[in-house]
């Protein structure tokens, strides 16, 4: 246990010692969506069931952070490690696969949820400032769900692909081809209902949409889809995604660039 | 040895990647409070080796033990027991020195391991250089750092893997030094070098590896007595200069005695005593089929 838990303290350290890359820079960019999307463009979009769209907007963007920033902590610390040369410590040390796994899941939730606040804090204030009144959160035991499901299934995403990275670019082709569209087109912005009957049903097969909207239940109570379902997809996401880090962990390289 | 586990035990081990045969058939022990050297050339299998005891690569076949845990299937138990110094220097960047050692104690279960780290930091000579980054290190400090990281949890078997390469001698011989200390401590060290003075000097038993088979292993004097040859250089009034190769164990009396000369016609003699790299240069470039 004491390995488990020096692993994630170190997780957790390395990401606070940039806290202007980690937590600045997500608070800039939270704050830009929310002036160009949630205040200037937003007064033309409709919202979702009685919900202003700045309010719809919120959510997505905390979940966009969390999933982000999960991702982006597991996996460039791997990464980082490959080429510093001590991820083959990993390796020598009498960790389990379980131990390392669950440490970088855990440090990329640890980070998704400070971001994430951070975002939802910066998006209280443009509420407050637009509204007039503080966002609640309607269903919290679902709220914690989804942040929970969100940061660690990204966190093994992360690892995921660490382990079969051969270089940076293999690394960031991920993120810009299979996560940047993924996360824009999984409700983020707008509500599918929006969308035509044909691109709802591409949509619904984007597994983020539950994700997304999950947590805009839980602070909203407004959802394009069933909040079973959405728990149904995000737990066997979660086993999937666990199972493909172990995967990477056992075949993936472990040798320093 | 009989109720004391072996540190390290290498029983037929092999090691292919495709039909390339990486490690063949190798097997040693390594001994308690022995510094044994692992030789050969560049291929050889040494590096191979030294990863599939770590399990950073999968063996193919055969045992491979330390302290009488098997490597992979007890692998926790086994790596409580070896520390390892890899060839790569590495250069980790967001802590300093001491936060690195702290973690690498906490992988071993270690928390608060202080007083440990900073005796090891103080004997490598890094005690005032513990709050710089790796980044801030000299290539020298950066491989002592390694050795301390090895030695956080006080490991009984040391894996060192050429850790003197590109390093200068002052710090080869520092190094040198503390493997002696480490050696007359009980500690068991598996030693890799292309430096065969190094070897010589450091090394109880060494074993050669050529195309990743054991092509001798024992007391490297004594493979130096079956391998190399010493040569005596003699002087005399009749024949002026001459240079004769001997067995390294012979008499200097009775190769004078055989070679005919008379001890009363002898001006001077200088004997330049058989090297480990003459014996492994004869063990890597001699045909197998033609080996002792």
């Amino acid at each position: 246990m004491t390995g488990f838990l020096t692993l994630l303290e170190k997780e957790i350290r390395r990401f606070m010692k940039v806290l202007v890359q980690t937590v600045v820079t997500p608070f800039i960019s939270s704050f830009l969506y929310l002036l160009v999307f949630g205040v200037s463009l937003g007064a033309s979009v409709p919202g979702k069931d009685g919900v202003s769209y700045l309010a719809f907007l919120i959510p997505g963007l905390v979940m966009m952070a969390l999933m982000n920033n999960a991702f982006q902590n597991s996996s460039s610390s791997i990464v980082s490690s490959k080429f510093s040369g001590d991820i083959e410590d990993l390796r020598v040390v009498p960790l389990s696969e379980n131990e390392i796994i669950w440490a970088f899941a855990l440090g990329g939730l640890v980070r998704g949820f400070i971001v994430g606040f951070v975002t939802f804090m910066v998006g209280q204030v443009f509420h407050y400032l637009q509204v007039g009144t503080w966002l609640g959160v309607v269903h919290p035991f679902a709220l914690l769900y989804f942040v929970v499901a969100g940061g660690l299934l990204f966190g093994l995403l992360g690892i995921f692909v660490a382990f079969w990275a051969g270089s940076f670019e293999h690394l960031s082709a991920f993120s810009s081809f299979v996560l940047l569209p993924l996360t824009y087109l999984g409700g983020v912005f707008l509500s599918i209902d929006h969308l035509s009957p044909f691109w709802q049903g591409v949509s619904k097969l984007n597994p983020l949409l539950y994700l997304i909207n999950g947590l805009r239940y839980g602070m909203l109570g407004v959802s394009d889809v069933g909040l079973v379902e959405s728990m149904t997809i995000s737990f066997v996401g979660l086993v999937v995604f666990y199972l493909m880090a172990r995967v990477s962990l056992r075949r993936g390289s472990f040798q320093r660039w | 040895m009989t109720g004391h586990p072996i540190p390290l035990q290498i029983q037929n081990l092999r090691k292919s990647y495709g039909s390339f045969q990486a490690v063949n058939d190798l097997s040693f022990v390594v001994n308690p409070g022995e510094v044994f050297g692992l030789l050969g050339p560049n291929g050889a299998g040494k590096t191979t080796t030294i990863s599939i005891i770590t399990t950073l690569e999968k063996r193919t076949s055969g045992e491979v033990k330390v302290f009488g845990h098997d490597v992979t299937a007890e692998s926790r138990q086994a790596k409580c027991k070896f520390g390892v110094v890899h060839q790569e220097v590495i250069n980790s960047g967001f802590f300093d020195l001491e936060e690195l050692l702290q973690f690498q104690s906490g992988y071993y279960g270690i928390r608060n391991n202080t007083k440990r780290i900073h005796e090891l930091l103080g004997r490598l000579g890094l005690f005032e250089h513990r709050h710089k980054k790796v980044k801030q290190l000299s290539g020298g400090m950066k491989r002592r750092l390694m050795i301390a990281k090895a030695l956080v949890h006080s490991p009984r078997l040391l894996l060192l893997d050429e850790p003197t390469a590109g390093v200068d001698l002052t710090l080869r011989e520092n190094l040198w030094t503390f493997v002696q200390e480490l050696r007359s401590e009980g500690i068991a060290v598996l030693l890799t070098t292309h430096y065969l003075e190094e070897a010589e000097l450091l090394c109880d038993r060494v074993g050669i590896l050529n195309h990743g088979k054991l092509e001798a292993c024992g007391p490297t004097s004594k493979i130096i007595n079956q391998f190399a040859q010493k040569k005596i250089i003699v002087e005399t009034r009749s024949a002026g200069r001459k240079e004769i190769m001997a067995k390294t164990d012979e008499v200097l009396g009775d190769i004078l005695v055989a070679s005919g000369i008379d001890p009363k016609d002898l001006l001077d003699v200088h004997v330049e005593e058989g090297r480990l790299e003459d014996a492994f240069r004869k063990l890597i470039s001699a045909p197998m089929e033609a080996k002792p």
